[in-house]
């Protein structure tokens, strides 16, 4: 009777409101706050400043929707060069991309930032840095900087999705005749396009995500203005859920429409229509007619002539020319790229020659462990800071939300609603909020919600986990949905229950699977741990700050170093994910043989 | 499986048994636990910095060192930011904050200030024989730090003074560091705050950089303290007003801005004194 009941969806829906509606009267009714509300600070003007605070919210999403749009295209063109050049037979151009794509993508955007912004200035000379820093210097510093970031990562994408092309379908079509343009047009690139689209739309996403950083370089982006907010009225709670709330819908609207355009791209017949197709469809309703107008237009202007095949003696020639150039062409634009690659290399040496060796070495203690163990009674871990803080909070943070991950995957899998819609909020939620704006929630809410507090690092670790816990559901759920189907009926029709074919047949084989996506979500939240500077953690980029304030005239070398200590850990990493991945797969070996 | 279970909940353990505050009047808790939680800067020369070998050093360590002192309690020291320090308090992170922070009357609506211990003022830093007042820097670029009342003077003030892109203008950083970075690298013609943490920097090239023009405001210092609790604000009122009678104040400002350290900055007022 009782299990029949709780089957149906309306029982599940009632039990769900009713929950919420329990928490809602705790907290609204019956939990003592010890922190006031006055939301009246978002929408009136304050009388101490003369300002509507809300409007600054509104400059704020503006920037961020500049930075946003300008370093995707130039992330696009970025990723689409050097993801090419990653396939290319040309040597210098693939170490050249090679060396782009791995650096940038095993190293914090946020240090990244600080380099672009605070060292590489100093590499200038000084009537091209006043130059520059004429042009709104840090706008730009921050969406160029951001654009390099997002473009490494579109190249991976973009690679793998040309090489997940047949190799057969390139032989065809050469043995056919096309050149390599035409290949590349015709045939390659539309096919490579569907596999490229969706992890280039999550990328666009992180991107928007990712621009919430642009505020450490002193731009006056969507969360610096909800930071700013809170420093004049020392209202953190309201802005921090202002800021929330608006990167909420920009994040989800923009998944509405990547999940549309996917979904366009798997299907093949039309009779699916949702609300959103229909959305798309009266949206380009009027930029489909202006193309197929210009197009016929041209049509009656520019007829297609029908070329015979047999080509005139002046054709012939002129073909004969054209070809050569072209040849000529390609040659010194390879010769150039490798001249620039040389000159590349010898400024690079000339650089690390220059550097002042004494000051790394010195340091490097300090950058590594702070003043472990020499630490005084009122530090955590006896002075523990630096690289290895990061790497202990990273280290917590991806064991604690491993298990956060596979019950909320597991959950999320459910059929039941209770488990189903909660663990949907808490992965929309995380996954459409930059991990600064998490952090600052953790900092802000868990004190006015249950009347406690907790240190900075605590705070950040927790920020961590939260964050993390919804990427591994996701990658929870993948791997269990690539379990096929019949196993879980094979398992069932044997007569094991719900836990024991979990535990027994499912997660063994989809936990195996994942392995590698957790390593790689295990970088990303190393990388992260460099977010936490901005609440004071003495982890690795904040004690690069402060020996960089201290030594006032090195930020080349400590600023490099440290992008080299993250670097070399996040890369041998990867290589671990790399082998972890070929092992665990052994199909694709033999395919090679 | 389960050694990661007995982790997790060690650490679920540690994590509450540590970090749980108990509510309730600051002085009975401190006096109590025998140990007071000071929130102070990391980035202020000569306030509060890191030194050479990694100790935390300055003229509010010390002089947070000798409030707890006085107190007869231990002092555990919390590194609090610009953006940190009013919200610690607030949340009850730490139970002072003697962090240079300006006692202004929208912060005294959600904290409570102690007397004013320091008396300083907002000045702007630039290269050296490049600007001779505030209106030289009409039109350029000043750095300083986001949540700091130097941001919302210094907007003002260029407004005063006729620069229609007085918001554009200032840029904020979200550190002391940062914003000397940026002016020594030339990308911000002035860096404008409180005139001591000015000269903390400046002083560590020397015949480099200036000050330039008048006070632009009066900064009075203030200890931040938990709003609502006199018992406690009283007790570090006295401590300071003690050190004041007894010469230690002198001595410690003497030792980090006397006429023989490089942050020379002489003492123009007196601190408040109840007899």
């Amino acid at each position: 009777m009782l299990k029949t009941l709780a089957s149906k969806n309306w029982v599940q829906n009632t039990i769900l409101i009713a929950i919420i509606m329990a928490l809602f009267y705790y907290w609204a009714f019956i939990f003592e706050f010890g922190y006031k509300f006055d939301w009246s600070v978002l929408y009136t003007v304050n009388p101490t400043y003369g300002e509507n605070l809300g409007f600054y919210l509104i400059y704020g999403l503006k920037v961020t929707l500049q930075i946003t749009l300008i370093s995707s295209v130039l992330a696009l063109a970025l990723g689409t060069f050097f993801g090419l050049g990653r396939l290319s037979t040309f040597k210098p151009f693939y170490w050249v991309s090679t060396a782009y794509v791995e650096f940038f993508r095993n190293t914090p955007l946020l240090v990244q930032l600080f380099f672009w912004y605070f060292a590489m200035p100093h590499a200038l000379p000084l009537e091209m840095r006043h130059w520059m820093f004429g042009l709104n210097y840090e706008f730009w510093c921050a969406t160029i900087g951001l654009a390099i970031y997002t473009g490494s990562f579109m190249a991976e994408v973009i690679r793998a999705g040309i090489q997940s092309i047949d190799r057969g379908l390139l032989e065809a079509s050469y043995s056919s005749g096309l050149s390599y343009f035409q290949i590349m047009r015709k045939i390659i690139l539309p096919l490579a396009f569907r596999a490229i689209i969706p992890p280039l739309g999550s990328e666009f996403l992180n991107n928007m995500k990712n621009s919430s950083l642009a505020m450490v370089v002193g731009v006056a982006d969507l969360t610096w203005q909800s930071q700013q907010i809170e420093s004049l009225t020392f209202r953190g709670f309201e802005a921090t859920t202002a800021a929330t709330i608006i990167y909420l819908s920009l994040s989800l609207s923009m998944s509405g429409i990547l999940n549309n355009v996917n979904a366009r791209l798997r299907r093949t017949t039309y009779h699916q229509r949702d609300i959103l197709s229909y959305g798309v469809n009266i949206l380009s309703w009027p930029l489909l007619k202006i193309y197929l107008f210009i197009k016929r237009i041209l049509w009656v202007f520019f007829p297609k002539k029908q070329a015979g095949l047999k080509l005139t003696p002046t054709q012939a020639i002129l073909k004969q020319i054209l070809s050569t150039t072209w040849t000529a062409l390609v040659l010194m634009s390879k010769m150039l790229f490798a001249a620039v690659f040389v000159y590349g290399i010898y400024l690079g040496a000339k650089g690390l020659y220059s550097f002042n060796w004494q000051v790394i070495l010195d340091n490097i203690g300090t950058l590594l462990v702070w003043r472990f163990p020499e630490g005084r009674s009122d530090d955590v871990f006896m002075g523990l800071g630096g690289l290895s803080f990061s790497i202990l909070m990273a280290v917590i943070a991806i064991s604690i939300s491993f298990f956060i991950g596979l019950i909320v995957g597991l959950g999320r899998m459910s059929k039941n609603n209770i488990f189903r819609l909660p663990c949907m909020m808490y992965i929309e939620f995380i996954r459409g909020n930059p991990l600064i704006i998490v952090i600052f929630w953790v900092y802000f809410f868990i004190p006015v919600f249950f009347n406690t507090f907790i240190s900075v690092f605590w705070s950040a670790t927790i920020a961590l986990t939260i964050f993390t816990g919804a990427y591994i559901a996701e990658i929870v759920r993948g791997g269990i949905q690539n379990i096929p189907k019949g196993q879980f009926e094979a398992a069932m029709s044997t007569g094991l229950g719900y836990y024991r074919t979990m535990r027994h047949i499912i997660l063994p084989q989809a936990l195996k699977q994942m392995i590698p996506a957790i390593v790689g979500q295990f970088i990303a939240i190393f990388k992260d741990t460099s977010l936490a500077f901005v609440i004071g953690v003495m982890e690795l980029t904040y004690v690069a700050q402060i020996l960089n304030n201290r030594l006032m005239i090195y930020p080349f070398e400590i600023y490099t170093t440290i992008a080299v200590l993250y670097f070399v850990c996040c890369y041998a990493m990867s290589i671990v994910a790399a082998r972890l991945e070929r092992r665990l797969t052994p199909d694709k070996i033999r395919l090679r043989m | 499986m389960r050694l990661w279970k007995i982790f997790a909940l060690a650490l679920a353990a540690i994590m509450l048994s540590s970090q749980l505050a108990v509510a309730g009047p600051t002085y009975d808790r401190v006096m109590n636990a025998g140990v007071v939680r000071v929130g102070m800067m990391t980035d202020s020369i000569p306030g509060a910095f890191f030194n050479d070998k990694n100790e935390w050093v300055g003229f509010d360590v010390d002089i947070a060192e000798e409030v707890a002192k006085r107190l007869g309690v231990d002092i555990e020291r919390v590194q609090a930011t610009n953006r940190t320090r009013i919200t610690f308090v607030q949340q009850g992170r730490i139970d002072m904050s003697v962090a240079n922070m300006t006692h202004t009357r929208e912060r005294d609506r959600v904290i409570d200030f102690s007397i004013t211990y320091f008396f300083d003022g907002q000045k702007i830093l630039a290269p050296v024989g490049q600007y001779t007042s505030h209106e030289d820097f009409v039109g350029k670029r000043i750095a300083t730090m986001q949540g700091t009342t130097s941001e919302i003077n210094i907007k003002n003030l260029l407004k005063e003074l006729g620069d229609p892109n007085y918001e554009r203008n200032v840029i904020s950083f979200q550190r002391e560091s940062e914003a000397f970075q940026a002016l020594k690298m030339g990308s911000v013609a002035g860096w404008s705050t409180d005139s001591t943490i000015l000269l903390g920097y400046a002083a560590q090239e020397p015949g480099k950089w200036e000050l330039v023009g008048d006070f632009i405001s009066e900064e009075p210092y203030g200890i931040g303290l938990p709003q609502d609790d006199s018992a406690w604000r009283d007790a570090i009122n006295f401590a300071l007003q003690d050190m004041w009678k007894d010469g230690t104040y002198m001595e410690i400002y003497n030792k980090w801005y006397g006429p023989d350290t490089p942050y020379y900055f002489p003492m123009t007022d007196k601190i408040e004194v109840w007899p």
